[in-house]
């Protein structure tokens, strides 16, 4: 393709949408951010929040999407930053090879928390849940020689040589798996999620083998989860018991929900916005945690769907014929040109087929 | 006589101390359509479920080609080939129309390796052409009316290609002009053909419902069950004259004391 018809494809599928041109904007801006301030608590915040956002898009694909309703998601955090921690300090083996091999067993572990909640739903899948990381806390400190017990595995290698290299590590990977979760999720497969969160007696009867599908869902979310708790140790240079705390498990809970679940990208706004703004409130630390519950209750008081959803709704329109987006600038629709009213009552579920395909050049 | 297309031998089904279906043993030939009729609670809805898959009997077996399908899970026994729809109707809620019939033409048995998710869509809008509502496909089926939804279900339905097509109470809460379209489109999905990308060779069909009038025209024998039970099975005009049948609908003559609901 020559560059002017991709630049006319960039342009019709890209620009002419707000949401998409800020998505653009703000990943240029964090990728050149560091040319003009290169301070390294700022980098140091920014980076975590990347690690975070993959971790909360990850919560994002098995509880927003699949509806399995996941408390405990720090199992998969906690598994991959010990396995990281502890291949890295016993086998000397380096990050490249530590992270992956931690998400891989995020992954089985996908399998071993997967299977008995397969037979669970609703509430009772959620308190199973909660479960497994209380055990594997119990563990770490049943075998404190090997895991250091309370204070953790410390002492690992550096994720990257400088602070500038592990901004730039943890940016390319929340924007890479970023798009690689936000793509499964516009896949085939992702229709059969939304399907299984939707009715999933109904999705049996459709023909679709639905605890494959689950399961295939716990052991994708536990990739990524995995992936960012290993990234998070080599980061931190320590592996502790607070990876698998209750409060790691809910962290990505309240991001994705202030963000706005089932997008996988409002998940990422979500940490993006929430992070460094508990960072932010160190300014006043006795009232940081009430300052943070106050703002995040009285924000989604007014955006009860999440941050993203509104944000979309006041820059963009869905044409009531073909449901296509539109710039809520404009008269008639981009792609059937009928005339665009006031923007309808959000009524179609997050799931819109062939989003973008039919977009006209 | 070598074993039937569908066959249903000795099913039974409790509730706790309700037995819903007690020892039901039917047949369908293939391409028959078959009525299946009877009074409110006869277990006419349980032994749908049954047969596909959404609950275990518990004794008795159900054979699909001469395949034992009984205890097998929902998803297999559409992928051998039999779809039904449910009678109180089970949309995905927040997805639209087409989406939801996007989702049946994923299972194994509607997919060819390597589609593309352009080709599914066509093919759902085809599914959705022929339970003519593909006007509405964009819209979320949480927007549809009842019997708009009653026509998802059947799109949904046929999405699959099934040999045996089971529909609880098609006609349940349509208007007459409704009614007859639906009951149009079923005659053609009986001839058998191509509808677009979809294909059919006659499919059999097991419909229940309560609407005689809309039912007996279209089906080629009628089964009648009453408190789980078969009661009659013939021809349309000799199930509809045979007095126990009558009985079941109507009441006997003599209510008194017989403990039969009139």
């Amino acid at each position: 393709m020559n560059p002017r018809r991709l630049y006319r494809r960039f342009a019709s599928e890209v620009l002419v949408l707000p949401g998409r041109t800020t998505v653009l904007a703000v990943c240029l801006v964090l990728l050149i951010l560091p040319l003009f301030h290169r301070h390294p608590y700022t980098l140091r915040v920014l980076s975590l929040t990347f690690i975070f956002a993959i971790f909360a898009a990850s919560w994002d694909l098995l509880s927003g999407f699949v509806g399995q309703l996941s408390l405990g998601h720090a199992i998969f955090f906690g598994v991959a930053a010990y396995t990281s921690a502890l291949l890295n300090l016993q086998a000397g083996l380096p990050p490249l090879v530590t992270i992956p091999a931690g998400a891989l067993v995020a992954v089985l572990m996908g399998l071993v928390v997967g299977i008995p909640c397969l037979r669970l739903k609703g509430q009772y899948l959620s308190l199973a849940t909660m479960g497994f990381p209380i055990i594997l806390t119990g563990l770490v400190y049943l075998f404190s020689d090997l895991t250091g017990g309370e204070l953790g595995v410390s002492g690992l290698a550096r994720l990257g040589p400088t602070r500038l290299s592990e901004y730039y590590i943890a940016l390319v990977l929340v924007l890479g798996l970023g798009l690689i979760m936000w793509k499964i999720t516009d896949s085939k497969v992702g229709l059969v999620f939304h399907a299984i969160r939707e009715d999933e007696i109904t999705a049996r009867a459709s023909g679709i083998n639905t605890p494959l599908y689950k399961l295939l869902a716990f052991c994708l979310s536990g990739f990524f989860a995995g992936i960012s708790g290993g990234l998070y140790s080599h980061f931190m240079r320590v592996a502790g018991p607070s990876t698998l705390s209750v409060l790691t498990s809910f962290q990505p809970v309240i991001w994705t929900i202030f963000g706005g679940v089932a997008s996988i990208y409002g998940a990422i706004a979500g940490t993006f916005v929430l992070y460094p703004l508990m960072e932010f409130l160190r300014v006043a630390p006795e009232l940081r945690t009430l300052i943070f519950a106050a703002l995040v209750v009285l924000v989604l008081r007014f955006m009860p769907e999440g941050l993203t959803p509104w944000f979309i709704d006041r820059v963009e329109s869905e044409c009531p014929r073909c449901k296509e987006h539109n710039a809520v600038t404009r008269r008639t629709c981009r792609v059937c040109g009928a005339p665009l009213g006031r923007p309808s009552a959000p009524g179609a579920g997050p799931f819109q087929p062939g989003k973008g395909g039919r977009v006209a050049g | 006589m070598d074993s039937a297309f569908f066959e249903i031998e000795g099913l039974v089904k409790r509730f706790g101390g309700l037995t819903a279906v007690d020892g039901v043993s039917l047949s369908v030939d293939m391409s028959e359509v078959v009525g299946l009729i009877g009074p409110n609670g006869a277990g006419k809805s349980t032994l749908v479920k049954l047969a596909m898959g959404l609950l275990r009997p518990d004794r008795g077996s159900i054979r699909f080609r001469g395949r034992e399908i009984t205890g097998l899970p929902p998803w297999e026994i559409v992928n051998l080939g039999i779809a039904g729809t449910f009678q109180n109707t089970r949309p995905f809620r927040r997805m639209p129309i087409i989406a939801n019939v996007m989702v049946p033409c994923l299972a194994p048995r509607a997919r060819k390796r390597g589609e593309w998710v352009k080709r599914i869509e066509a093919k759902a809008r085809d599914a959705l052409e022929f339970a003519g509502i593909s006007d509405l496909a964009l819209e979320p089926a949480s927007h549809l009316s009842h019997g708009d939804l009653k026509r998802l279900e059947m799109a949904r339905a046929i999405a699959t290609e099934p040999d045996l097509l089971i529909l609880d109470e098609p006609f349940g809460g349509l208007n007459p002009s409704e009614s007859e379209l639906l009951a149009k489109s079923i005659k053609r999905l009986h001839k058998g053909g191509r509808f677009g990308r979809l294909h059919s060779e006659g499919v059999a069909m097991i419909i229940i419902d309560h609407k005689l009038s809309d039912l007996l025209p279209i089906v080629d024998r009628v089964i009648v069950m009453h408190f789980g039970r078969v009661i009659a099975s013939g021809l349309p005009q000799e199930v509809v004259n045979d007095p126990q049948v009558i009985e079941a609908y109507l009441g006997r003559e003599e209510v008194e004391g017989d403990g039969h609901p009139a």
